[in-house]
């Protein structure tokens, strides 16, 4: 009993997540005024403009490295902190050498 | 050593670690052109790596891994990525200078030389991910703490 109705709550909360995310019934919020769905919904601006101001034929290529730069390079440094904390943690620590 | 695999295991990863580094390195340079890019050509090179790894074993792959010259490639891919990101600063961080006005890579759109800095920072970030993936299995293979 209590399963189901959590899961029936959980069903709930998508529903009402579906609605409020949705560009027709939703809240609007964001940057824009009255034009506020062409600054929220960027795709296909990418896939009109994108050759043209990036000039890469792959579209994700353009957005990963020019629109979406920022987030590459966060990518980036991800990788490399994970890198460096695997390694970190991985090494050979004083501990286990004084156990041994 | 004992930690590699078998003979047909090792043929098989003779013939085919340099058919996957070529389809990465196709990957990392056709990343403006068609679907992929430098994280999955990456991926794909390092693979080749692993798949070394696998079936020669950590012996022979401690033979040929050189720490410093993977750390400084990682390095390398980093801040060349982060410099052609700086190219553009005359107008915005991450702006595509070399295909707007650039002397080189502004050819046609879907020819190789062309994109500005994409395929540059394709091979940067592939070099990167490739060094950085290959460098996190040797140190999982090298540091082994699993021990029952």
């Amino acid at each position: 009993m209590k399963k189901t109705f959590g899961a029936l709550a959980l069903l709930f909360l998508l529903g009402v997540l579906l609605v409020v995310a949705s560009p027709s019934t939703g809240i609007k919020f964001g940057l824009g005024g009255s034009e506020w769905m062409k600054y929220r919904y960027t795709d296909q601006y990418y896939i009109d403009h994108g050759v043209g101001e990036v000039g890469g034929t792959n579209i994700v290529t353009d957005i990963v490295f020019d629109y979406r730069g920022y987030d590459t390079l966060g990518e980036a440094t991800v990788l490399f902190t994970a890198i460096a904390g695997a390694v970190a943690l991985l090494r050979p620590w004083r501990r286990d050498e004084d156990g041994e | 050593m004992g930690s590699d695999m078998g003979l047909i295991v090792k043929t098989t990863a003779r013939a085919t670690i340099p058919l996957i580094g070529i389809f990465g390195a196709y990957i990392v340079s056709h990343g403006h052109l068609t679907p992929g890019g430098g994280f999955q050509g990456g991926a794909t090179i390092a693979g080749a790596g692993i798949l070394f790894l696998i079936a020669f074993g950590f012996g022979e792959m401690k033979r040929r891994y050189d720490h410093h010259l993977y750390s400084a490639l990682e390095g390398l891919g980093g801040l060349a990525f982060l410099g052609i990101a700086m190219l553009g600063m005359g107008v915005a961080f991450f702006y595509n200078t070399l295909w707007h006005s650039g002397p080189f890579f502004n050819g046609q759109p879907g020819t190789l030389l062309s994109a500005g800095y994409l395929p540059v920072m394709n091979l940067a970030v592939g070099l990167k991910v490739f060094a950085g993936l290959v460098s996190a299995m040797v140190a999982i293979a090298a540091y082994g703490r699993w021990k029952e």
